[in-house]
C-alpha cells in the first residue's frame, strides 16, 4: 500500500476541499446537465445518508441536548430542572474542580512536549538509513497501540508501586521517595510516563514528514557549509512544520481527554475515583464521577462544555499561530 | 489527473528520499553506526520493559511479582494461567473474548461499510453542500467525545438500550468515526479518475462504481481502517464501562477491571496473566499488519 | 430527550433505533433488559452485592441451593468492593437497569426510595411470597421507611475494633469493655513502640466510628435533615488524626492507598481497624494473622454509642419478576441451610430459624457471636439514628477527605471546610 498514501500533500487540503465551485453553468448548459447535477445530488445524499443520520442523531442532537443540560439540574431520575448558570458557578467555586483543571493542565503541559520532543528526536535518528530501521520503527510504535488498554494501566500501576522497578531505580540513584502510584504528588508523573511511552505514533508521523524533505535542500546547505544544527533549524524544522503542527494539535487535544489510564492507574478499587488524594483526578475523571457516580448529569454537561471551550480555544490559538511558524510547501519553495 | 482542483499528491510529492537527517554522516560511518545501534537498543529496552515485565510476571508467584527485579522467574509456574480457566466471577474468560470479538468484528464491518460510503460521496460525487458537510465532518474529528458522552447516554437510556451492545456499535454503522472517513477520502481521491470515468461512460451508476471499482482499489485504506477499528474497539474501556451492566456481557477490558476489583487481592498473578492474555490479540494484529498500521498512521499525519 | 415528556418524540427515536437494529444490529438489540423470561418459564434474576472473594464463594453456594429448590429461577451475580458497588449501582439505577435484587444498607434506603428505585416488598408479603415472621430483636422493622418495606435484614452487625491478635499480645494491650479513648491512645503508642507497626489503619475516615464517638457525646453524624455536628467537632477529631498520622500511630496512607482493595489490617500495615464485627470473617481469609474483636472505646467509661446495623436485601422497582425476587429473599433469610453456609459473614443471621441453625464452631465466628452477646449483656445497644438521602455521598466524602488529610494534601481546617461544603451539596441543604 501506501506509497500513494504516504506522500500525500500537507494539511491545507484538510479543510479546503479542492473541488471547483459549481460555477455558472454555460448558456448551452442544458437541462441534461442540470438533470445530471440533480442526480449527483441525489446520489451524494444517498451515499451520505448514514453519516448524516449519525451526525444528527449522535453528534448534533446530543450536543444541543448537552448544552441544554448544562443549564439544568438533572439526576436522570427526575426531569431536568432549569437552574440557569448555577452549574457553572458551582463548578468555579468547587476546589475539586479547580484541582482537576490543574492536574489536567499540568499533565498536558508536561507530557505533550516531552512526548513530542522524544518522538521528533527518535524520528531524526530513525530517518538515517541503517540496518534494522524498520524493526525499530515498528517496535517503538507498538506501545501506541496497547498503551490505552486496561492491561497496560494495570502493569503501570504495578511498576510504579513501592519496591517495584521505578522505586528501586530511584533508590539506586539515591532518592528514597517510594513508588509513585501511592503518592498524590507523583502519581500524575506515572501517567506522564505512560503517555511519553507512547511516543511512537507521533514519531511515525514525523518520520513520514522527514522523508518528504527534498534532499537537494541539504545538499545545497552542505555546499554552503551550514552545520547540522543550522540545517535542522533552517531546513528540517520548517519543512516538517506542518507535521509538527498536526502532532501538537492532536496530542494536545488527546491529552486533554485522558481518562481510562488515569481511572485505572489511579483508581483501582476501594473508593478512590482517581488516585490517592485525587492525585490523578484529571478533568474527564471528575466529569465521570460527577455524571455517573453522583448522577449529576447537568453539572457534568456543564463541565463537558468547559472542556469543549478549552479545546476549541487551544485549537484556535494553534491555528492562529500556525501562520507564523508553519510553512506549507508553497511558501517553502 | 484530469480533474482540476482535486489535489493529486503523487505529482507533487518528492520521491521518498530517506536521507541522513544531518547530512555528511557517511565519513564517520562506523562509530556513528555503533552509537546509533546502541542508542536504539537502549531505547528499545526501556520501551519493551513493561511488556516483558507482564510476560515474566505472569509466570511468577503472586507475591514475587511486584517486588522482584528479575524479569523472568527462576522457576516459572503456570498456575496463573490455569487459574484463568476458572473464569472471573463465574464468567468464563472465553465469554469476555467472544463479547470483545463480537463488538470489534461488528465495529469493523460497520466502519468499513459506512465510512467507505461516506468517503465515496466526498471523493467522487459532486453534490451541493459537499464542502459544508466536509468541514462539519472534520470538525467532529476535533470534538471532545465527552461532550457527547452524557447526552448519548441519556438518549440510549430513554430508548432502553442500556446493557445492550447497540450504543457501542450504532455509531460505527453511522460513520461517526471521522478519522476513517477522512483516511478513505484521501485514498479515494488519489485513485486514477480514468477508471471510474470509463465506467460512467459504460453507463455504470455510482453504486456500481463504488462497489466494483473504488472499493476493491481502496483495499489498503480499508485494511488500515479495519485494523485500527478492531484495536480501538478491543481496547475501548469507557464505552463498555458506561453501557454494559452484566458480567455476561462484559468485554475483555471490563472483565479485567472486574478482576482487579474482585480477585486481585487473592490472586495478583491471575490478574497479570489475564492482562497479558487480553493484550495478545492486539499484539498479534500488530505483528501481522504493522506495515498497514504504520503507513496508515503516517498518512493520517500528513493529511490530518 | 428529557424524561419522556414528549412521548411522540420518544416513540420516533425508538422507531429509529428499531429500524437501525433491523439494518444490522438485530442480534444485539434484542438482547435488551436484564432478567427476562424464556420459553420454558424459567426466569433469570440479577443479584448484586458488595464484598470480597470469600463472601462470593459462600453466596454462590447458597445460590446453587436456591436454584435446586426453585429450578425455574436462575440467578446471575455480580459484586464489587463497597464503594465501587454503590458507584456502579448508582450508574445502573439511573440508567434504568439496576439488578433485580441487591444487598443494601441503612444509608441508602431513603436515597433510593426518593428516586423510586426500591420496590415496596410489602405487597409481596401480603401475597405470601415473603415472610416477615421470626426476625430477632425487632429487626423486621429495620428496612421499613414511611410504612414501606424497602429492605429485608439478612443479619445484624455492629461496629467493633477488629484487632490483629498476635500484635496486640506482643504489645501487651488488652482492651476491655468500657475502656476509654485515652486508654486507646495509650494502646496505639504501645503497639507502635513495641511491634513497630501502626496501631490503627485509619479510624479518622470511618464515618460509622465517628458517629459512635458523636453519640457518646450526645450528638450523631446525621439528623433527619443534615449533619448532626459542627465544624468545631470535626476539627477536633481530625486534629487528633493528623497528629496520630504524623506520629506513626495510624498507618501510612500512601501504603494503604497502594494495596487497595486489600485492607490495611490484612496487609499488616496496622494492628487494628474500626469496622463491622463480621469483617473478621473476611480478614481471616484475606490475611495471614489471627483476628479478633475488641470493644469500642468510650468517652465516659460506659457508653459506646453502638447500635445494631444490618445488611439487607432489597429489590428493584423495575424488576420484571417481583414474585421470584421475593421468593429469593425469603429463601435467603429463612432457610437454615443458607445460614450454615454463610456463617456470620454478613452478620449474625436476622431470623431466629437461621440463628438457631448455625452454631459457630470455628473461633472466628464464635468470637463474633460472643461479641454480639457481650454487647447485649453490657446493655450498650441503642437505637439507630437517621440516615437522610445523600448520606452515602457524605460517607464517601468523609473517607476521601480524611485520606487527603492523612496524605498531607489538606490542612485540618481545609479538610473540615471541604467536607461541610460537599455534604451540604449532597444533603441538599
Amino acid at each position: 500500500m501506501g506509497t500513494a498514501v504516504t506522500h500525500a500533500p500537507a494539511m491545507e487540503d484538510l479543510t479546503e476541499d479542492s473541488e471547483p465551485r459549481h460555477g455558472p453553468v454555460n448558456s448551452a448548459g442544458s437541462a441534461a446537465l442540470k438533470r445530471r447535477g440533480r442526480r449527483e445530488n441525489l446520489a451524494g445524499y444517498l451515499f451520505m445518508s448514514p453519516w448524516i443520520a449519525g451526525f444528527l442523531l449522535l453528534t448534533a442532537g446530543p450536543m444541543a441536548a448537552s448544552l441544554y443540560f448544562a443549564f439544568t439540574d438533572y439526576n436522570l431520575f427526575d426531569a431536568p430542572r432549569w437552574i440557569g448558570l448555577d452549574n457553572f458557578s458551582e463548578m468555579f467555586a468547587d476546589p475539586r474542580w479547580r484541582h482537576s483543571v490543574r492536574v489536567t493542565l499540568w499533565y498536558v503541559v508536561v507530557g505533550t512536549p516531552i512526548k513530542l520532543i522524544l518522538a521528533l528526536g527518535v524520528a531524526l535518528l530513525l530517518a538515517q538509513k541503517r540496518r534494522g530501521q524498520a524493526f525499530y520503527r515498528a517496535a517503538f510504535y507498538a506501545p501506541s497501540l496497547i498503551g490505552a488498554s486496561v492491561s497496560i494501566a494495570i502493569v503501570w500501576k504495578a511498576i510504579f508501586s513501592d519496591d517495584a522497578a521505578v522505586d528501586r531505580a530511584q533508590r539506586f540513584l539515591g532518592f528514597d521517595a517510594g513508588g509513585w502510584a501511592g503518592d498524590p504528588d507523583m502519581i500524575i508523573y506515572s501517567l506522564v510516563a505512560l503517555t511519553v511511552w507512547q511516543f511512537g505514533a507521533p514519531m511515525v508521523i514525523f518520520l513520514a514528514g522527514l522523508k518528504q524533505v527534498p534532499r537537494e535542500l541539504y545538499e545545497a546547505a552542505d555546499v554552503d557549509g551550514a552545520g547540522k544544527l543550522r540545517q535542522f533549524w533552517n531546513i528540517t524544522l520548517p519543512m516538517i512544520s506542518p507535521v509538527l503542527f498536526f502532532n501538537v494539535l492532536l496530542e494536545t487535544i488527546h491529552s486533554f481527554q485522558i481518562f481510562s489510564s488515569a481511572y485505572i492507574v489511579g483508581g483501582g478499587a476501594g473508593g478512590n475515583a482517581c488516585g490517592p488524594a485525587d492525585g490523578s483526578m484529571v478533568y474527564t475523571c471528575y466529569l465521570y464521577v460527577q455524571g455517573f457516580e453522583n448522577s449529576r448529569m447537568g453539572l457534568a454537561s456543564a463541565m463537558a462544555w468547559m472542556l469543549l471551550i478549552a479545546v476549541a480555544l487551544v485549537t484556535a490559538v494553534l491555528f492562529w499561530s500556525q501562520k507564523r511558524w508553519v510553512h506549507y510547501e508553497e511558501d517553502a519553495r | 489527473m484530469s480533474s482540476p482542483g482535486l489535489s493529486t499528491p503523487i505529482d507533487r510529492g518528492t520521491p521518498p528520499a530517506a536521507r541522513p537527517a544531518g547530512g555528511g554522516a557517511l565519513r564517520r560511518r562506523l562509530p556513528g553506526s555503533l552509537a546509533w545501534h546502541l542508542g536504539a537498543l537502549a531505547l528499545l529496552a526501556v520501551i519493551l520493559y513493561p511488556v516483558l515485565w507482564v510476560v515474566g510476571g505472569s509466570f511468577k508467584r503472586s507475591e514475587d511479582i511486584v517486588g522482584s527485579l528479575d524479569l523472568f522467574p527462576g522457576d516459572p509456574i503456570t498456575d496463573n494461567y490455569t487459574r484463568l480457566t476458572e473464569g472471573i466471577a463465574d464468567v468464563p474468560v472465553s465469554t469476555f473474548f467472544m463479547n470483545s470479538l463480537f463488538l470489534a468484528g461488528g465495529s469493523v464491518v460497520g466502519i468499513l461499510l459506512s465510512c467507505s460510503l461516506t468517503a465515496y460521496a466526498f471523493a467522487k460525487i459532486r453534490f451541493a453542500g459537499r464542502n459544508l458537510l466536509f468541514t462539519l465532518m472534520i470538525g467532529t474529528l476535533l470534538l471532545p467525545y465527552h461532550v457527547l458522552l452524557i447526552p448519548q447516554y441519556v438518549l440510549f437510556r430513554n430508548m432502553e438500550m442500556i446493557n445492550t451492545y447497540t450504543p457501542l456499535l450504532i455509531g460505527k454503522y453511522l460513520a461517526t468515526e471521522a478519522f476513517f472517513v477522512f483516511l478513505m477520502v484521501q485514498f479515494m481521491r488519489n485513485l486514477p479518475r480514468e477508471l471510474d470515468e470509463a465506467a460512467r461512460l459504460d453507463g455504470c451508476g455510482h453504486f456500481r462504481i463504488y462497489w466494483s471499482i473504488v472499493l476493491p482499489l481502496s483495499r489498503p485504506a480499508l485494511i488500515t481502517s479495519a485494523i485500527f477499528t478492531f484495536i480501538n474497539a478491543w481496547n475501548d474501556f469507557m464505552g463498555p464501562l458506561i453501557y454494559l451492566n452484566e458480567p455476561d456481557k462484559y468485554t475483555v477490558s471490563l472483565g479485567l477491571k472486574m478482576f482487579v476489583d474482585q480477585d486481585a487481592v487473592a490472586d495478583y498473578g491471575g490478574m497479570i496473566a489475564m492482562s497479558l492474555v487480553a493484550l495478545l490479540p492486539v499484539l498479534a494484529f500488530f505483528l501481522a499488519f504493522q506495515r498497514y498500521l504504520i503507513d496508515g498512521m503516517a498518512t493520517s499525519g500528513l493529511k490530518g | 430527550m428529557q424524561q419522556g415528556r414528549n412521548v411522540e418524540r420518544r416513540t420516533v427515536l425508538k422507531a429509529a433505533g428499531a429500524s437501525l437494529a433491523v439494518a444490522g444490529l438485530g442480534a444485539t438489540a434484542t438482547a435488551c433488559g436484564g432478567g427476562s423470561g424464556s420459553g420454558d418459564g424459567t426466569v433469570t434474576i440479577r443479584y448484586a452485592w458488595w464484598g470480597a472473594q470469600d463472601r462470593a464463594e459462600r453466596i454462590n453456594r447458597t445460590i446453587a441451593l436456591f436454584e435446586k429448590k426453585f429450578p425455574k429461577i436462575k440467578v446471575k451475580t455480580d459484586f464489587q468492593p463497597y464503594l465501587d458497588f454503590w458507584k456502579k449501582f448508582n450508574t445502573q439505577a439511573s440508567g434504568g437497569n439496576p439488578p433485580d435484587v441487591f444487598q443494601n444498607a441503612i444509608g441508602f434506603l431513603r436515597k433510593y426510595d426518593a428516586k423510586n428505585v426500591l420496590l415496596d416488598l410489602g405487597e409481596q408479603v401480603k401475597a405470601g411470597n415473603l415472610s416477615m415472621e421470626g426476625f430477632r430483636a425487632g429487626l423486621e422493622k429495620f428496612g421499613e421507611i414511611d410504612g414501606k418495606l424497602l429492605g429485608v435484614p439478612v443479619g445484624s452487625n455492629s461496629m467493633a475494633l477488629v484487632i490483629d491478635k498476635p500484635v496486640y499480645t506482643r504489645a501487651g494491650v488488652k482492651p476491655e469493655m468500657g475502656w476509654t479513648w485515652d486508654d486507646f491512645d495509650e494502646a496505639m503508642k504501645k503497639i507502635r513502640d513495641r511491634t513497630g507497626r501502626a496501631g490503627d489503619s485509619g479510624m479518622y475516615g470511618v464515618m460509622y466510628l465517628y458517629d459512635l464517638y458523636l453519640r457518646q457525646n450526645g450528638k450523631a453524624f446525621f439528623t433527619e435533615k443534615g449533619l448532626g455536628f459542627t465544624e468545631a467537632d470535626l476539627t477536633d477529631w481530625w486534629t487528633k488524626a493528623e497528629k496520630g498520622v504524623r506520629a506513626g500511630l495510624y498507618a501510612d496512607a500512601r501504603k494503604v492507598a497502594q494495596i487497595k482493595p486489600k485492607s490495611a489490617l490484612s496487609a499488616e500495615l496496622a494492628g487494628s481497624e474500626f469496622t463491622w464485627d463480621n469483617f473478621t470473617v473476611r480478614y481471616t481469609s484475606e490475611g495471614k494473622s489471627e483476628y479478633g474483636l475488641a470493644p469500642i472505646p468510650t468517652t465516659d467509661g460506659k457508653k459506646t454509642g453502638q447500635y445494631l446495623g444490618s445488611l439487607m436485601l432489597s429489590a428493584s422497582r423495575r424488576t420484571q419478576h417481583p414474585e421470584e425476587v421475593a421468593q429469593f429473599i425469603d429463601f435467603m433469610v429463612h432457610d437454615p441451610e443458607v445460614a450454615k453456609i454463610m456463617g456470620y459473614d454478613r452478620g449474625v443471621p436476622a431470623t431466629q430459624a437461621q440463628y438457631d441453625a448455625y452454631r459457630p464452631t470455628d473461633p472466628v465466628n464464635q468470637a463474633i457471636a460472643a461479641y454480639e452477646e457481650s454487647l447485649v449483656e453490657a446493655g450498650v445497644l441503642e437505637t439507630i439514628t437517621p440516615h437522610p438521602a445523600g448520606a452515602d455521598i457524605c460517607e464517601a466524602a468523609f473517607l476521601r477527605i480524611a485520606e487527603e488529610l492523612a496524605l498531607g494534601k489538606r490542612s485540618v481546617d481545609d479538610a473540615v471546610k471541604q467536607f461541610f461544603t460537599e455534604s451540604k451539596t449532597a444533603l441538599g441543604s
